[in-house]
């Protein structure tokens, strides 16, 4: 069995008008368990697509995702949610969080989603903020805290189900220069800690250096810069 | 509930004037109902509290005690038939009472003077005073709204128009009659004032205006057949035949519908404009693995909540109003009423919320990532 991520060619076609437009043209990709990988490029070079199938968000029209050795392409939308609720973590854009949940409601709120919370739920949630430097503002909403902070909850919040895949979406796009090194480190550390399989999307290239490797989109295909 | 909850308290200036916007209309409903209630009990609660099921008329009068006139022979007749248990005759009539002899506007009260048998099960219990007896026609028991209007116990008033006097011996509540105190009175007091001109009996022996029946499982078409010229009606039958009670409770019961048809629809807008408002965030928490039904049950759970908290405050202002209405407002709250209007405005407002909880199901999670290509 494979652990951690694989995509293998996946395409994604859009109708746009009488032609056809390839999004993705047959990419592919391994993460493994303890890995961070980037992917970079330029804006409409398909890495929201590779991202949200990636994220079993979207369905691919070729190819194969195997999550954990799970092969995901043909699930069904409601066994798909509940693949996102499980296995992957999502870190988004720093206005992600629920504006009218505090720090430690923004965690249990994803317990919730699958279930009764109990206090072992809630220890763990208060755990893993205090491990993200975040055990002194549980009560805080989000709009009492600094950008660095929202994304510390929200990777707080991508860790609590113990998910095997970490997918993060331009986790730095409104972040200043230190913040953005104090998140991605923190992304990086905990993945390896944890050992998820890990991608960031980015165009940040300042933070490059926190990932294992580094693949460029452009024109919905994806080459290998840096090992 | 979790969601529902945590949101009510963080934004509670919001919600709360959506609760007042629902209060208004709940508030608006009860009063309503309560006055569309309280007249069609001042029209007709002598039928409504009288222990009947059936009512004789005469043939073509339309269920209306005012176009029907009887022999009170029928009711020895209408006993013999099956399933009947008790019959008994009423005749009703409406006059003036005057109060001395002064020409005063204070002084002359309108009254239905109902003709019953002294002791038959048509005679309501008095709460004050004695029963009637057949031996002292001239003695009557009256609504104790005639109290409102200066009649006391031994009271002896005059009837304008007519040289009979009656004398209050008893008092009853929630007799009205055609929206007047009703005043019983023995059947024969009834034929001398109901039939002083020669001839407005039409001839008919021991008149009366309609025969009450008690028993079970009548059949209307039975009686009919046996009892000549004569059409049978349900009570309910009987208080819809009073002149003007259709028209009256239908003009209620239009504003009430329409209310509700308009705060079913504004409520819905309501709550729809919030949910798009939300869009983004019901979009982020389904890529973060949220399902319809997580979100769906938040909707509704906060809308239950909602709509309970307005109810009650609707309830509570509902009674406080009622305290304070004057008296000879027709103003009648009924438990059950409340509790009806309650549950239908509860129904109306979580079927409101479906048309969000439609357009929950339809956001794409894609949208949360914010960049779709």
């Amino acid at each position: 069995m494979n652990k951690g991520l694989q995509l293998r060619n996946i395409s994604k076609y859009y109708d746009e008008g009488s032609h056809r437009v390839a999004a993705l043209d047959r990419v592919s990709i391994s993460v493994a368990p303890g890995e961070l990988v980037a992917v970079i490029g330029p804006s409409g070079s398909g890495k929201s697509t590779f991202l949200s199938i990636a994220g079993a968000l979207l369905q691919a029209s070729e190819g194969e995702v195997e999550l954990n050795g799970q092969n995901i392409t043909k699930l069904p939308d409601k066994q798909l949610s509940a693949i996102r609720l499980k296995e992957i973590g999502f870190i988004m854009q720093s206005s992600n969080l629920v504006p009218y949940l505090n720090v430690l409601d923004q965690l249990l709120l994803v317990k919730k989603m699958s279930g009764k919370v109990t206090a072992k739920d809630k220890a763990w949630a208060v755990k893993l903020l205090e491990d993200l430097g975040m055990g002194a503002k549980l009560q805080r909403f989000p709009e009492e805290l600094s950008g660095g902070e929202k994304q510390r909850t929200a990777i707080a919040r991508s860790l609590v189900n113990d998910p095997n895949v970490i997918l993060a979406d331009e986790p730095t796009a409104s972040l200043d220069t230190k913040r953005a090194h104090e998140v991605v480190s923190l992304i990086e550390k905990e993945v390896k800690a944890r050992q998820k399989a890990a991608i960031m999307v980015t165009h940040d290239e300042r933070m490059l250096e926190y990932c294992n490797h580094v693949y460029r989109m452009e024109d919905g295909k994806m080459s290998l810069v840096r090992l | 509930m979790f969601l529902a909850m945590k949101e009510m308290m963080h934004s509670k200036t919001r919600f709360t004037m959506i609760v007042i916007i629902f209060v208004l209309i709940a508030w608006l409903v009860f009063i309503l109902s309560g006055l569309g209630n309280g007249l069609s009990s001042l029209a007709a609660s002598v039928f409504k509290n009288m222990d009947t099921d059936y009512v004789v008329f005469q043939q073509g009068s339309q269920s209306s005690m005012s176009k029907s006139l009887l022999s009170e022979n029928l009711v020895d007749e209408a006993e013999d038939i099956p399933h009947i248990t008790a019959a008994a005759p009423m005749g009703s009539s409406m006059a003036t009472a005057l109060k001395g002899q002064s020409n005063n506007n204070d002084d002359k009260v309108d009254i239905a003077v109902l003709g019953i048998e002294p002791g038959s099960f048509l005679e309501p219990a008095v709460i004050e005073g004695e029963r009637l007896s057949a031996d002292n026609p001239g003695n009557v028991i009256a609504n104790v709204t005639m109290k409102d209007e200066g009649f006391k116990l031994g009271d002896t008033f005059q009837l304008d128009g007519s040289a009979e006097s009656l004398t209050i011996v008893g008092f009853v509540e929630n007799q009205t009659y055609n929206h007047v105190a009703a005043v019983f009175t023995p059947m024969s007091q009834w034929r001398k004032i109901a039939f002083a001109a020669p001839g407005s009996d039409k001839g008919i022996a021991d008149p009366v205006n309609a025969i009450m029946l008690q028993g079970n499982k009548i059949d209307p078409d039975a009686v009919d057949a046996k009892l000549s010229g004569t059409d049978t009606a349900t009570r309910a039958g009987a208080v819809q035949g009073m002149p003007g009670f259709k028209e009256e409770n239908g003009t209620i019961l239009m504003m009430l519908a329409f209310l509700l048809a308009i705060s079913a629809f504004v409520l819905g807008v309501f709550f729809y404009v919030i949910t798009i408002q939300k869009t983004n965030q019901f979009g982020i928490m389904k890529a973060i693995g949220a399902k319809n039904g997580f979100l769906s049950k938040a909707i509704i759970s906060q809308v239950f909540v909602l709509s309970l908290v307005s109810i009650v405050v609707a309830v509570m202002l509902t009674y406080g109003t009622a305290a304070v209405m004057p008296k000879g407002m027709p103003f009648k709250l009924e438990t059950n009423l409340v509790i009806a209007y309650s549950a239908l405005l509860l129904v109306i407002a979580l079927l409101s919320s479906l048309v969000s909880v439609r357009r929950i199901t339809k956001i794409d999670p894609l949208k949360a990532l914010g960049r779709v290509e």
